[in-house]
């Protein structure tokens, strides 16, 4: 099924070179300095970053590095100490708490390691949680079938599978149809087999819906299936390579 | 579409809550059903009151002469400010009925030939009214009490003469809504009534022909009740008029209007205890909530709901709670409106008494249960609205604790490891602890509120009767009689003692302020009624100078020494200026004391009395009243302690009532209070409790550990509970008029006892209702779970 053409960040094909591509999100001399009893904190240290439409990129860097910090601002659940952040042309780093519901209502999807379901909604109901505000939204049952659920539409995440409440946590992302999607090592709490699923699954959307994506893990062997891939210590950025060809999900080994 | 994901997120979530909604709900609904039931009587009271005294021309001026001649009716209606007048004849009568030990009063009253009075009408129930001379119409409560319908006859006596009197009517009065007998402490429907029969037939029976004896006026808008009274007095004053009375005064509205002051008083103290408990519990469960669900909080957030969206949703609960709470509450509150009036119509007689249950009084106990529910909603709500999203995707910080000052003390040697858990988790939430005793502590002060009305009113009795009354009948005669009489009556066989009193209606004036009160000339020696001050001595009756009452005292302002004015408000109508020499200490009444002398002084006469008190022979009580019966001066024969039992016996079943609803309210808090922090205790600390089990504690030792805290805030409720019910009925009898009564709070052991014991048990059972949930406590599961 082709639903590219419903994403209005969306690029012509996932072929295009990550160079070409403009950014969707960025952020320049990001700062996040949390005060802890008597220390501060230096989470990001003067970080420059952007995601371009339509890429599917790996941020990497061990515990501590400051790549949540880094999502959360760029998804607006937080706010940066110094630096700016924009959402294409749309400047975030003043933005009042309505504006940045708004923004994270419409435009932004999240993947969180520990799935973040609401254990009291099944599959269906936990994706409908986001149908029911958004503008124009996939079905509930359209997005699970996306993430190959459509089996399990009523089932309570107590009654699914670690991969498979990922993937619920998936659809319920990208129901909304977002444009970016941002996950937060969403492989973190499987198993090999279920990680390279959920990879699996992240990989197709990107590729068929063209949402740009960002996928943060310390795990390196799965930057091999990034276009780009920014690595991060210390609260800053180590380096940026671009991979020449994107490896598939399922050829990751780790 | 209402039923969207987060509404059904709400409502499984309630399904997992259900233990705990229940019992805020059924809180909640108390505080409604409180508020239904009283407010709906009161109004309904109130309603029918008014309505009544419209429709049936209640009179605003009430006054009562020897013999006046009617030609004066026309001066009373030319008194600016009077709109209507109706004259009567109003006298004492006695009805000697079989098996009655004494005879009951009645007092009868004329009705004008056309049988409706401009002022008083009466309402006729059953039958028709007087047309033949030997008729009457007879109060609705004495006819039920006796079974008597149209067509039976009454033996009365009239004016020493014993008659019989066919029934023509049965009716009800806006004078006598609660008809007692003058003197006496409670109605007492077999022993009290009030016969109306034709003017024609009553005057000729007491030679009142062309004349009357009893006046009621109406006034017209905007006149002055005062001068219209002084008007009114100064007219009747030639004819031996004592005084005109307000209608506040007049006996019957007086007690309804006090009996429906204590009920708007009480409509809103003792629903408050139940808001105030509801917005704790809804406080303390959605705050728990809330805290368990940050992660899905953030989630909310991270997804795009605002903070709006999130605060109503979590608001919600509130409704969850409210919608059943205010169906039972209303369902309850309307059927307990319905006892408790219908208790009331057989004291306080009404034509129609119906439950009233008013739009706006159902909003205001919905709205009022909304705006508690919400206000305890509203902390918790805004901690999860203010709640950073990337600071709610962290576990929460883990609970501190800290050695208290208790510990420091060295108590820990002496409660082991599980007692130090126990302070540790009180010490680390002092406020959630001092509000969960002081909900168990309104629970604790209802119940001494609904029980000390009675305790005090039997302590009362029992210390009048111990102190100042100490005879066993008063024997009170239709007018003032020879002392002689006294001597007569100590030589009737089984008669021990015999004093006589003297009332003599007065009027004192100090300075500015002046009260109508009654002039009591005391024996010597006085040893059945006595005199005594305040902390217990007798005060002993001078013989010169006066003894107050020391309410009257503190209404004039007098203090020893002082001379206040007393006119005397029948036959010379002297005034005098007797020192006050003391005061004495009594719940009921202004009254002034003196020696007979002292009064048979001021009356100008030799002495008379009116009552006289005697002590009988227990064992010949039945000979006395037979001779008693045969007197047909006697108007009235009391026994006081007799009285105070049938007042028991009449309001036990009322207290019985009201007791299992106080009771069954009281312990709904306590149970909803302990149930609440023991299931929130139980959801923190699962985890915990699975640790010590697999450590190898026993069941009991957890429990221990889990209901410790609960124990404690009881332990800590009850003192307080018990001070608090008293204070509260210190406050509730101060609004009570202070002129008319002025009770000491008196609460029986019994009554305390009853409080701690309800407590206890409502408490135990919440307790153990939880420890269920200990006793299947799942190791493994509960040690694998996330918080």
């Amino acid at each position: 099924m082709d639903l590219a053409r419903h994403d209005a960040a969306a690029v012509s094909a996932p072929a295009v070179r990550a160079a070409e591509r403009s950014a969707i999100l960025a952020c320049v001399g990001l700062r996040k300095i949390y005060r802890m009893g008597e220390v501060d904190v230096r989470a990001l240290d003067g970080v420059d970053f952007e995601l371009r439409a339509g890429e599917f990129l790996v941020l990497l860097g061990p515990s501590g590095s400051g790549k949540s910090t880094l999502l959360n601002i760029l998804g607006g659940l937080d706010v940066p100490s110094e630096g700016r952040v924009f959402f294409g042309a749309e400047e975030l780093t003043d933005a009042a708490d309505d504006q940045l519901t708004a923004y994270r209502r419409h435009h932004v999807g999240f993947v969180f390691q520990f799935y973040n379901l609401v254990p009291s909604l099944t599959a269906r109901e936990n994706v409908a949680l986001v149908t029911d505000i958004a503008d124009d939204p996939l079905d509930p049952e359209e997005a699970l079938g996306l993430v190959g659920l459509a089996e399990r539409l009523d089932h309570f995440p107590t009654q699914l599978s670690g991969g498979e409440q990922q993937r619920v946590a998936i659809a319920r992302a990208i129901a909304k149809r977002p444009s970016v999607l941002l996950c937060d090592e969403p492989t973190g709490a499987l198993d090999f087999r279920t990680g390279i699923l959920v990879l699996e699954v992240l990989d197709r959307i990107n590729r068929e819906l063209g949402t740009a994506t960002a996928v943060i893990t310390h795990n390196a062997p799965i930057a091999a299936a990034a276009d780009r891939v920014v690595t991060l210590g210390d609260g800053r950025v180590y380096g940026t390579r671009t991979n020449a060809t994107r490896a598939r999900a399922s050829d990751l080994r780790w | 579409m209402w039923l969207n994901a987060l509404n059904r997120k709400l409502l499984r979530e309630t399904r997992t809550l259900k233990g705990q909604i229940f019992t805020i709900a059924v809180v909640l609904a108390s505080g409604i059903v409180c508020f239904i039931a009283l407010r709906g009587t009161y109004a309904s009271l109130l309603a029918s009151e008014l309505d009544y005294y419209d429709r049936f021309r209640f009179a605003d001026v009430f006054a009562q002469a020897e013999r006046v001649p009617e030609t004066l009716a026309r001066r009373v209606e030319a008194l600016p400010g009077v709109a209507t007048v109706q004259t009567r004849v109003a006298k004492d009568v006695t009805l000697p009925i079989e098996g009655l030990s004494h005879p009951a009063y009645g007092r009868m009253l004329s009705l004008p030939p056309s049988g409706v009075p401009t002022t008083n009408a009466i309402y006729l129930k059953k039958g028709r009214l007087p047309e033949r001379d030997d008729e009457v119409v007879l109060l609705e409560a004495f006819a039920e009490a006796y079974g008597l319908e149209p067509g039976h006859h009454v033996p009365v006596v009239v004016n020493g003469k014993r008659r019989s009197f066919r029934i023509a009517g049965i009716a009800l009065s806006p004078e006598f809504v609660y008809a007692i007998r003058p003197g006496a402490l409670v109605d007492d429907p077999k022993r009290h009534t009030v016969l109306w029969m034709q003017r024609s037939a009553l005057a000729t029976a007491f030679q009142l022909g062309g004349a009357f004896d009893d006046v009621s006026l109406k006034l017209a808008p905007g006149a002055s009740e005062k001068s219209v009274r002084e008007g009114l007095d100064r007219l009747l004053a030639p004819f031996g008029g004592n005084g005109s009375i307000a209608r506040k005064d007049q006996i019957s509205n007086r007690i309804v209007s006090q009996e429906l002051d204590q009920l708007g008083v009480l409509s809103t103290m003792v629903p408050a205890v139940f808001v105030g408990v509801t917005a704790f519990l809804v406080n303390l469960v959605l705050g728990r909530m809330i805290r368990l669900q940050r992660p899905e909080i953030a989630t909310l957030k991270a997804i795009g709901y605002s903070n709006v969206e999130i605060g109503r949703h979590y608001l919600g609960l509130v409704f969850v709670v409210l919608l059943p709470g205010s169906v039972l509450g209303l369902a309850g509150g309307l059927m307990l409106g319905h006892f408790v009036l219908a208790l009331y119509g057989t004291t306080f007689r009404f034509p129609n008494l119906e439950f009233n249950l008013t739009a706006g009084l159902v909003a205001t106990a919905v709205v009022v249960s909304a705006v508690a529910a919400l206000a305890g909603a509203w902390g918790a709500v805004r901690s999860a609205v203010r709640l950073p999203p990337a600071e709610a995707m962290q576990p929460p910080a883990p609970a501190r604790y800290r050695r208290s000052v208790v510990e420091r003390l060295g108590v820990s040697a002496l409660i082991g490891t599980s007692g130090m858990m126990v302070l540790r988790e009180i010490t680390r939430r002092p406020f959630r602890t001092l509000l969960s005793s002081f909900g168990i502590a309104g629970a604790i002060s209802l119940l001494i509120l609904s029980h000390f009305g009675l305790d005090s009113l039997i302590s009362y009795f029992e210390g009048t009767f111990r102190r100042e009354q100490r005879q066993d009948l008063a024997v009170v005669f239709a007018k003032p009689v020879a002392p002689g009489v006294v001597a007569e009556l100590a030589r009737v066989p089984g008669v021990l003692t015999a004093e006589g009193l003297r009332a003599v209606p007065v009027r004192i004036r100090y300075e500015h302020r002046a009260r109508d009160s009654v002039m009591m000339g005391l024996p010597r020696p006085n040893t059945l009624r006595r005199l005594v001050g305040h902390g217990g001595p007798e005060v002993a009756v001078p013989a010169d100078g006066v003894v107050l009452t020391q309410t009257l005292g503190d209404v004039l302002g007098l203090r020893i020494g002082d001379r206040p004015e007393v006119e005397v408000r029948e036959g010379d109508r002297r005034t005098v200026r007797p020192v006050v020499v003391g005061f004495v200490d009594e719940s009921v009444g202004m009254s002034i004391y003196a020696q007979a002398g002292t009064l048979a002084a001021l009356e100008g006469d030799l002495g008379a009395v009116s009552s006289v008190l005697l002590k009988v022979d227990p064992l010949r009580t039945a000979q006395v009243d037979a001779q008693l019966r045969r007197s047909p001066s006697i108007i009235d024969v009391s026994d006081a302690r007799g009285d105070m039992q049938r007042m028991l016996d009449m309001n036990t079943s009322f207290m019985n009532v009201w007791t299992a609803i106080s009771i069954a309210l009281s312990a709904g808090v306590v149970f909803g209070v302990v149930y609440n922090n023991a299931r929130i205790g139980l959801a923190a600390r699962a985890r915990d409790l699975a640790s010590l089990r697999v450590l190898g504690f026993t069941r009991g030792e957890i429990s221990w550990i889990l209901l410790g805290n609960q124990a404690l805030e009881v332990a800590l409720a009850i003192p307080v509970g018990l001070w608090l019910g008293r204070a509260w009925a210190r406050q509730f009898m101060s609004t009570v008029d202070q002129e008319t009564f002025r009770w000491q709070v008196a609460i029986a052991p019994r009554t305390y006892l009853l409080s701690v014991v309800v407590t206890l048990f409502a408490a135990a059972a919440s307790a153990l209702w939880v420890r269920r949930s200990l006793d299947t406590l799942d190791l493994v599961a509960v040690l694998k779970a996330r918080e």
